[in-house]
């Protein structure tokens, strides 16, 4: 006997079904975007207000605190300094979190009873505040109790510091021969690169002990310091020094960008602590005995066999706590620090349309969490245990 | 695998597209400025209903209003506001309302205020507002006769500095999204000096900055800083620790505001306000108005809504406000002299003399125009 499959009527086929209400849904969705954006342009063009984006344009008309910010550039160039600010923050905020973190979340499982607790102490207390109070206290207990520029502490004359900006000694290229250096400085990268390949391959091929950081280290070093002898020393010291009531020179790093910039990075390594610790002790136990049993010192055993297999599993709810920092410096705007929110308000505030800024503001927020993702994914890729 | 990858290079596609467009922009420019033809469409004003007659059917409005500055606009202990923005607020709910106590007060941040009025959150913003150009174009508010005629002034730790002239290179404190912020600017460069701004939001995290010493000026509007200087805390060395200088660098035109495209609620509220000004040049207060319901000027009995003359005709102007508005107003709120010297004259902590404040007959430039 054959078995005779007919089809079911299009109303009652699943697979038709399936697709027809996706259809629905995607049509109802464009709707309703449809009709909200209907609806805002109607009623900004009731009243008279622009739908366009030629107020980027117009010239801003304040400046920008720790900027070259002109007033009579336009808004476009003010959104582009506030963009780079966020940039700024949350690329250097990023960075020292990680590490602050990692050392944390190593700390906490130490076995030092002390270590341990301190690490954990740390953790609970800041991870369980607002960012916003982290951000606040930062700036108005620490950041504002420093002294005034007028009695600014100097520490060796490499450090200033003081409430309104606090000034670094840092590197600066200087004389006719400063670019040739820089030139050469970066030739010395990839020579110091090759070199590391080179003992790589090395060791590799006759089991020698690699060295590669020792060897790349020296040779880039060499390279630097004949460098700096032969060109009559391109490369100085920049330090700050107090001109008026101002820091100049060297780092001179605003107090309101160096308050956000520390509340994000200890609220944040809270976070990345946590997602250390956890990850470590996700590793099986088994892996930490064979370490044993080869008898890598404890600090080999993290080196070579935990850390590894711990930032395998720590890669994803880390790029989660990246995209938070990112966002969360938004909250800058308590603090007078000029990061794209704080610019897009200010903005506003100068007579622009709000619609269209904050549209900017999210495309821009947008951008910027995409790319954190964009990388974090790539890293993640590499990252993952190959099956072979 | 294969379909991941593709996956990556249409998300790299769409972001290097936002990228390309948010840079290719200045290029664009010339493009942009040759399509405003295309642009400029002939706006439809509706008049299907002001907001007046909803207001009097509701019973109340929603009024826009600081709450963080002495004598202009602020909570009490108790959560009650009070100050001369405030009283505005009043002013306009007697003469629409007949009860100056039907306000709802909304406080908003400088930066938050014309959105508000533009999507008709609030009704009115009375929230020491300076009367600009872009302001009236742009942010599509309706300004009313100006309550109070200010000007930016710089404040300083006694002793600092002489001028602003002396000022180059400080860092100045200063309220962000405000005129104060943008005539900082131009006062400075105008002059070719240098300064760092320190923008906040809010004044109390200002305040604190400029306490400890972080800003070397606070700029605002002289009255506010006239405020802010009287409560400066005893522990910081009291008011005689700051110094206002005298120079006065912008006008300050400061009044209520309604959002535009409803002229029947703009002559409401504009009327309002004008009534307490009229009060005063007729000599009327809250405490003397009813000897003159039976006045023998005609003027006066028009302007209280009482019947003028032997044919018992009120006038009614059509501004949609009740004919004994005036009336409403004084009683209940005062006249301009009495809400001047009740929130911030001589004898308040602010003590500010009326200076261009005062009557055109007293020398200042608040001057009524007729009420026929």
């Amino acid at each position: 006997m054959a078995s005779v499959t007919t089809r079911p009527p299009p109303w009652r086929d699943v697979r038709v079904l399936r697709v027809l209400l996706q259809l629905l849904f995607a049509l109802g969705v464009v709707a309703v975007v449809t009709w909200l954006f209907g609806n805002l342009v109607t009623n900004l063009d009731q009243i008279g207000l622009s739908t366009d984006f030629d107020f980027l344009d117009q010239p801003a008309g304040f400046q920008i605190l720790g900027s070259d910010f002109r007033a009579s550039q336009t808004v476009r160039d003010a959104f582009v300094v506030g963009i780079t600010n966020t940039i700024s923050v949350a690329g250097i905020g990023i960075v020292l979190a990680t590490l602050l973190g990692v050392l944390v979340g190593v700390l906490s499982l130490s076995s030092n009873w002390l270590v341990r607790k301190a690490a954990t102490i740390y953790v609970e207390t800041l991870r369980n505040l607002p960012p916003l109070i982290v951000i606040v206290f930062v700036f108005s207990a620490v950041i504002l109790q420093l002294p005034r520029i007028q009695e600014a502490s100097e520490w060796f004359g490499l450090v200033i510091v003081s409430n309104r900006t606090i000034g670094l000694t840092a590197p600066a290229f200087e004389g006719d021969s400063a670019g040739t250096y820089a030139l050469l400085l970066g030739l010395g990268v990839v020579a110091a690169i090759a070199v590391a390949v080179w003992r790589t391959r090395v060791h590799r091929a006759t089991g020698a002990p690699h060295r590669r950081v020792l060897w790349g280290g020296g040779v880039l070093l060499v390279v630097a310091v004949v460098g700096w002898f032969a060109l009559g020393g391109p490369l100085v010291l920049d330090r700050p020094q107090i001109v008026g009531v101002q820091i100049e020179d060297g780092w001179a790093m605003n107090a309101n960008y160096a308050a956000l910039l520390i509340a994000l990075v200890i609220y944040t390594a809270t976070y990345i602590a946590e997602i250390v610790r956890g990850s470590i002790q996700a590793v099986d136990h088994g892996q930490t005995e064979a370490a044993d049993a080869l008898a890598l010192s404890s600090f080999q055993r993290l080196r070579f066999v935990v850390l590894p297999q711990a930032f395998r599993i720590a890669v994803p709810p880390l790029a989660n706590q990246y995209l938070n920092l990112t966002k969360n410096s938004s909250l800058a705007l308590a603090i007078g620090f000029f990061e794209l929110t704080q610019t897009t308000l200010t903005i506003i505030g100068n007579g622009n349309p709000a619609p269209q800024s904050i549209a900017i503001l999210m495309a821009g927020y947008l951008v910027l969490s995409l790319s954190i993702a964009l990388v974090t994914n790539l890293v993640n890729r590499r990252l993952q245990l190959v099956a072979r | 695998m294969n379909q991941r990858r593709w996956r990556w290079v249409a998300l790299f596609a769409v972001l290097s597209l936002v990228l390309g467009a948010c840079g290719s922009d200045d290029s664009n420019d010339a493009a942009d400025d040759d399509d405003d033809g295309d642009t400029e469409e002939t706006v439809e004003l509706v008049q299907d209903g002001s907001r007046l007659d909803g207001i009097i059917d509701e019973g109340t409005f929603v009024c826009g209003v600081n709450d963080a500055v002495p004598g202009f606009g602020f909570t009490d202990e108790d959560g009650n506001f009070s100050g001369f923005d405030i009283d505005f607020c009043r002013v306009i709910a007697a003469a629409v309302l007949g009860d100056a106590e039907a306000v709802e007060y909304r406080p908003l941040a400088a930066a938050d205020r014309f959105t508000a009025l533009q999507s008709g959150e609030i009704d009115v913003l009375s929230r020491n507002t300076t009367w600009t150009a872009t302001r009236d174009g742009s942010e599509g508010a309706a300004f009313t006769v100006p309550t109070f005629y200010d000007g930016q002034g710089m404040m300083v730790r006694t002793g600092e500095y002489e001028s602003i002239d002396d000022m180059g290179g400080t860092s100045i404190c200063v309220l962000s999204g405000t005129t104060t912020e943008l005539n900082l600017a131009s006062r400075f460069n105008a002059a070719g000096l240098e300064y760092e701004p320190l923008s906040f939001e809010d004044n109390d995290l200002l305040r604190e900055s400029f306490i400890s010493g972080q800003c070397d000026g606070w700029t605002s509007d002289k009255s506010q800083l006239a405020a802010v200087r009287s409560a400066y805390p005893e522990g910081d060395g009291g008011p005689e620790a700051l110094t206002i200088l005298d120079e006065t660098f912008s006008k300050e035109p400061l009044g209520p505001a309604v959002a535009d495209g409803d002229p029947a609620w703009y002559d409401a509220v504009n009327w309002a306000i004008i009534a307490t000004i009229q009060a005063e040049e007729f000599g009327i207060t809250s405490e003397n108005i009813d000897d003159f319901l039976d006045s023998e000027n005609p003027e006066i009995l028009r302007f209280l809504g009482q019947a003028a003359g032997e044919d018992d005709a009120v006038l009614d102007p059509g501004l949609g406000l009740p004919a004994d508005f005036a009336y409403q107003v004084v009683s209940q709120v005062g006249n301009y002299a009495e809400i001047y010297e009740r929130n911030v004259g001589p004898d308040t902590a602010l003590g500010l003399e009326r200076g261009l404040n005062a009557l055109y007959t007293d020398g200042g430039i608040l001057y009524p125009p007729p009420y026929r």
